[in-house]
């Protein structure tokens, strides 16, 4: 942990009392300012202390504080279950606009594997069912129990009506995996698997590395993970379900060589897409049938 | 004269008949009514005729609605005309009783009682017609943009280094306070520091569709001039602080940001995310969601970074960014309308300071109309604010009157 200067602790008090220790998970002070105002509104009086606390040891504020806005929803947080990005929110409202105008099915099914707080499903029906005539049906699996068990709370908070989202507690890894998902059709298969290798895992953040606050707090379940789960996507779902197309998050160009060289011949076609700041993220492709996807591929080159 | 008759019952007869006849005319005063009555403000011939043509004009839409044409456009013409025209309706029958209540008591030899009962009706009803031509005359002048939107109110702090930000902030609670005593919805947008710790900008919303009609005067250099909490000698010092008000186009919320973004072309309006550096994705679990747009073609920079969400900071800067656009083109009107004409008019340009509030004296100037409140802790307390606003807002009114006859007039 880099040393906080006097100055800036000074620079702190002279703001409020509870700011400082707020500067040991935020090297600047504005951050740490903005993260004891959104404490103060959403906590009340008696648990600052505690919330200050806890954020000192670097815990994540969107376990402190149960929630991380995704896209209009909010989606609760607890530990054991991985956080939501902004990157993921980005994509998937990417995905969802260019499905509600352009996609010539009406009734879409979608599989989102790995699905965590399964914010993906969630926020996917939202925007499917509040801008279009679409209609879809969208299963979230993941192999923990906490994460099933926290989407399902999050599925119930958000909206218990529409029976168009389910989540089940299945291991990609399965032999009899898509027995066990039991869903006939699929369109479009979307997930966003453990990317990030264990070297990368356990170095710091200017080596490439993850941030304390993640290693120390976020499940290491849904985060150390190389090119096996691509291949169990393509191999255990995508050849054998027939499904026509796909959008993976992830965080390394090899990872994107690898699903192309193995659907190199199979009749696919391959794309990759940036986030917001620039950096690679999704590996996407699409069978001629849903050839729409590659409007999301293109926009890597403008 | 039967009352008179009975008074003097007891007197003698003659005493009676003697008064009566040394006095055989009126013997109220009217000369103070007819100085009222010629104080009562005529509205200018110029807007006469103005309404004479809409009138003509709310003939034809008549015309075409008895015929059955229902245009949303026509229909709202034709309700504005419509009020309008009962405005002016009701001056023409006011004016003309009025000439005939001042013809009986100018003319010689009338009725006493008579006399008296036309001055006591004029009496009550000036007030009256003071207010309906008052009415009528801001009916008459051509409505200003966005008269009828809620606003934003940007304040920043001027010249003054911390006292100025402190003014700010009073400033800040003196609107607040403004809109708590109309009764209007109101919300900070977004309040942002400085390094100092010190506020450098406010941005609040009043959410009452009237709102920029009322405040937009407000616009301008704001003056303080007091002994401020940071000085330990007792000097006087002046500070200013700037306040912009902006109509509000946009609500700022997710489901308005989709109709914003639409508005703009693509590449018209930059988006930044303020994200840190690394790899991103699963690595980082930051709560940055900052957002700043750039608007290409002016150049205009909004920073949003005081929610949670993403999308709901973009929302409330596009928002801000609707707003700062339609004033500025608001401007532009104002000024090429300004151009047109050739007679000087004092500016109303934001360098401009606009007011002074000066502590120790407990006073509050408008510098446009020359006005003085005696009462400055009433006035950012809010409840006398609206006072000095009429002021600026009659000022306004005979400069545009002047503004539209000069231009009729060059017609």
């Amino acid at each position: 942990m880099p040393r906080i200067s006097p100055r800036l602790v000074r620079e702190a008090l002279w703001h409020s009392r509870l700011l400082p220790p707020l500067l040991r998970a935020n090297p600047e002070i504005a951050m740490a300012k903005q993260e004891l105002r959104w404490i103060k509104n959403e906590l009340p009086r008696d648990q600052w202390r505690d919330a200050i606390t806890r954020r000192s040891k670097l815990e994540p504020l969107q376990y402190i504080l149960g929630t991380q806005p995704f896209g209009e929803l909010d989606i609760e947080c607890r530990p054991g279950v991985l956080i939501p990005r902004w990157e993921t929110e980005e994509w998937v409202t990417k995905l969802s606009n260019l499905v509600a105008s352009r996609c010539p099915k009406k009734n879409i099914h979608i599989v989102d594997a790995c699905t965590g707080s399964g914010c993906v499903p969630l926020l996917l029906n939202h925007q499917l069912n509040g801008q279009s005539d679409i209609s879809s049906q969208i299963v979230g699996f993941d192999i923990s129990l906490e994460a099933f068990n926290l989407a399902n709370h999050n599925l119930a908070r958000i909206d218990n009506s529409t029976p168009n989202v389910k989540f089940k507690q299945l291991n990609l890894f399965s032999e009899s995996l898509v027995q066990e998902l039991a869903v006939d059709e699929v369109d479009i298969l979307v997930s966003n698997p453990p990317y990030i290798p264990k070297e990368d895992f356990y170095s710091s953040m200017y080596m490439n590395g993850v941030e304390k606050s993640v290693r120390l707090y976020e499940p290491a379940l849904a985060l150390i993970g190389e090119n096996e789960f691509y291949e169990a996507l393509l191999a255990q779902l995508i050849l054998p379900m027939k499904i026509k197309a796909f959008v993976f998050e992830l965080g390394y160009q090899l990872q994107v060589d690898f699903v192309k060289t193995f659907l190199e011949g199979k009749g696919w076609e391959v794309g990759s897409m940036n986030d917001g700041s620039g950096k690679i993220r999704c590996v996407l492709g699409w069978r001629k049938e849903m050839d729409f996807m590659q409007k999301l591929a293109e926009e890597k080159s403008s | 004269m039967i009352p008179l008759v009975r008074l003097a019952g007891r007197s003698p007869c003659w005493i009676v008949w003697a008064t009566k006849w040394t006095r055989p005319y009126s013997t109220v005063d009217v000369s103070g009514t007819l100085e009222k009555l010629a104080s009562v403000p005529k509205i200018h011939p110029l807007l006469i005729q103005r309404a004479e043509v809409m009138q003509a004009e709310f003939k034809t839409i008549e015309a075409k609605v008895a015929e059955g044409n229902f245009e949303q456009e026509l229909s709202i013409r034709f309700s504005n005309l419509s009020i309008i025209l009962d405005n002016y309706n009701q001056y023409k029958s006011d004016m003309a009783a009025f000439d005939e209540l001042k013809e009986l008591i100018s003319e010689e030899g009338q009725d006493h009682e008579l006399v008296e009962e036309a001055v006591a009706e004029i009496e009550a009803t000036i007030p009256q017609v003071q207010r309906s031509v008052q009415v009528l005359q801001s009916r008459l002048l051509p409505q200003q943009k966005y008269s009828d939107k809620p606003c934003i109110l940007e304040l920043r702090p001027g010249v003054g280094g911390s006292e100025a930000a402190l003014f700010t902030e009073d400033l800040m609670q003196m609107y607040i306070n403004f809109a708590n005593t109309k009764r209007w919805k109101h919300h900070i947008v977004s309040r942002s520091e400085g390094n100092n710790g010190f506020v450098n900008e406010v941005i609040i919303s009043i959410d009452d569709p009237g709102a920029f009609q009322a405040l937009r005067h407000e616009s301008g250099v704001h003056r303080v001039q007091r002994i401020p909490l940071t000085e330990s000698k007792g000097r006087i010092h002046t500070s200013t602080a700037a306040v912009v008000v902006l109509p509000k186009i946009s609500e700022g919320n997710e489901s308005s940001l989709k109709e914003d973004e639409r508005l703009f072309a693509p590449g018209e309006v930059r988006i930044d995310t303020m994200r840190a550096g690394g790899k991103g994705g699963q690595h980082v679990n930051t709560t940055d969601s900052a957002v700043r747009l750039v608007h290409i073609p002016t150049g205009i920079t909004v920073m949003q970074q005081d929610e949670r969400s993403q999308p709901r900071n973009k929302a409330k800067a596009f928002s801000i960014l609707r707003a700062r656009l339609a004033a500025l083109e608001r401007e532009k009107e104002i000024v090429e309308q300004r151009r047109m004409r050739t007679d000087q008019v004092t500016t109303t340009d934001r360098s401009d300071k606009i007011r002074t509030y000066n502590y120790p004296q407990n006073r509050v100037t408008d510098h446009r109309c020359g006005f003085s409140l005696h009462d400055l802790t009433g006035c950012m307390a809010g409840s006398k604010l609206e006072e000095l606003m009429e002021k600026v807002e009659e000022h306004e009114f005979e400069q545009r009157l002047e503004e539209l006859i000069a231009q009729e007039r060059k017609a």
